[in-house]
């Protein structure tokens, strides 16, 4: 399971006021924390909100330089703003990148997938349209196929594309669960090259006791193809599950990715 | 140059890789030559096949049992090693006939009648052959009869016999019933093994010696070996 660390994101409020503060160590703290906990990649996200619309393009430039000066792990830009992605794309060093997303919706699709096409970067895929999130199998499967015929066309590979079947909180209703586990699984049938991702939190939203939530989803998700997860790599009890996962869906061979994390002291019962 | 080749065998057995793609138990090990790859040098310069197996195979085993017993290694660990070796001996197999090396002897294994799981003698047959016996499987779900014919034709100094079940333990005592009644039970040496077994167990049915792992089973057909010998 590839793992991208959420922690970097400016809907947090410590991280806003940090992102503001131009606080360089808190925010790359955060960055080598999460490198040490085991991410492959570190999402960045530095939208502030109303108020500083104008200025995300220079935040997001800086974040994204003073996040790379302490690693080397491949960042993902999470915006769904060209501009933004683009000052982000000025200041990266680095060959592997990702860019955090794009949905159906004609316009961004477009600019952000030509973006992606010209730095051959890998691309986080939403699986709705300009509608907010379908209730729906069928109506999410639908935008990915509008997605996967675009940004092939603009030249990005099946497999350079993560598609995220989307999650809505499980409390508001008890049947979207299985439309994300049946999604995600629709996906890997029809686009066995391509990737999936999930962002695991919102399913618990509203619930109590919401950790044990997401990691009883994380193991179903993984049965059905998951690929990468969005989340805070710091959560040691869910990455113990994501190496016994992937252990148990076949992607560890020998048991050496569970065995070596058991040996460095890292899995929690 | 010989040396260094011996021991990155070695190296490669304890780190149970086959192949250049392959993991090792250590990280960063993928892309660099596994043992199959440097059997097949080895060959090709002409290393002594004695000092592959003895120097690069066995003492590489030999260090994965001592890995295992302390715990350092579990099961996936062990048996990577094992498949490691059995790799090995696989692309040395063709070359020891002509080459005049001994085998150490020939074992029949089996697991016994009623009994599915093959896991465990599977390791054990890999150790042996890596330790260079001349290993015959007969399967799993073997009745008394079908080995005493198989001893009878098949002539081996040891027969090797598993059981996980405690239902199924009782054939190993019938098998070698049925060897004494044929004859046979003073032509080979046996060995039992299995999680249902133990020692004890092992003298009351008037077997020659019970393995607790395929270690252990190596280490007691070699002091067996050495008896017979004296």
């Amino acid at each position: 399971m590839i793992i991208i660390g959420e922690n970097i994101n400016a809907s947090n409020r410590s991280v806003a006021e940090a992102i503001v503060s131009r606080d360089r160590e808190f925010l790359q703290g955060l960055a080598r924390a999460q490198v040490t906990a085991g991410a492959d990649f570190i999402d960045v996200n530095s939208s502030l909100g109303s108020g500083s619309i104008e200025d995300e393009p220079a935040t997001m430039g800086w974040l994204v330089e003073a996040v790379q000066e302490v690693t080397d792990r491949p960042l993902v830009i999470d915006s769904d703003r060209p501009e933004v992605i683009e000052a982000a794309l000025r200041r990266y060093r680095g060959e592997r990148l990702m860019i955090n997303s794009v949905t159906a919706q004609p316009e961004r699709l477009a600019s952000i997938g030509s973006l992606a096409a010209k730095r051959q970067a890998w691309v986080i895929a939403l699986a709705m349209g300009s509608e907010g999130i379908p209730s729906t199998v069928a109506e999410r499967l639908a935008a990915c196929d509008q997605i996967m015929a675009r940004l092939t066309q603009l030249g990005l590979e099946a497999e350079q594309i993560f598609f995220d079947p989307l999650i809505l909180p499980i409390a508001v209703d008890s049947h979207q669960g299985m439309v994300s586990l049946k999604t995600l699984e629709q996906i890997k049938s029809h686009y066995p090259a391509a990737k999936t991702v999930l962002g695991l939190s919102n399913i618990s939203y509203g619930l109590p006791l919401r950790k044990l939530i997401n990691r009883a989803f994380l193991l179903m998700a993984a049965y059905a193809g998951l690929d990468a997860v969005i989340l805070n790599p710091l959560d040691t009890k869910m990455m113990s599950f994501i190496k016994a996962a992937d252990m148990l869906t076949g992607k560890d061979s020998s048991c050496r990715g569970y065995t070596r994390a058991h040996r460095k002291g890292i899995l929690e019962d | 140059m010989t040396e260094d080749l011996l021991s990155l065998i070695k190296e490669n057995v304890i780190q149970g890789r086959i192949a250049q793609d392959d993991e090792g138990f250590d990280e960063g090990l993928v892309g660099q030559p596994g043992a199959s790859e440097l059997t097949e040098k080895a060959l090709t310069e002409g290393v002594n096949l004695e000092d592959i197996i003895n120097k690069g195979l066995t003492e590489g085993m030999n260090i994965v049992g001592q890995k295992f017993e302390t715990g350092e290694y579990y099961i996936p660990d062990m048996l990577a090693s094992a498949e490691t070796v059995g790799a090995a001996m696989e692309i040395l197999e063709p070359h020891l006939a002509q080459s005049g090396i001994k085998s150490k002897g020939k074992i029949l294994v089996a697991t016994v009648k009623g009994d599915l799981h093959d896991i465990g003698k599977n390791i054990v047959s890999i150790l042996l052959r890596g330790a260079g016996y001349t290993v015959k499987d007969l399967g799993n779900d073997i009745a008394p009869q079908t080995i005493v014919e198989a001893v009878r034709e098949e002539r081996p100094q040891f027969l090797g016999m598993s059981a996980l079940l405690t239902s199924t333990m009782i054939h190993m005592n019938n098998t070698i019933e049925a060897l004494t009644e044929s004859g046979l039970r003073d032509k080979v040496k046996i060995i039992i093994g299995g999680a249902a077994v133990s020692e004890e167990f092992a003298q009351s049915i008037g077997a020659n010696g019970y393995g607790a792992d395929g270690f252990q089973a190596v280490k007691i057909m070699d002091a067996l070996r050495n008896s017979m010998k004296g």
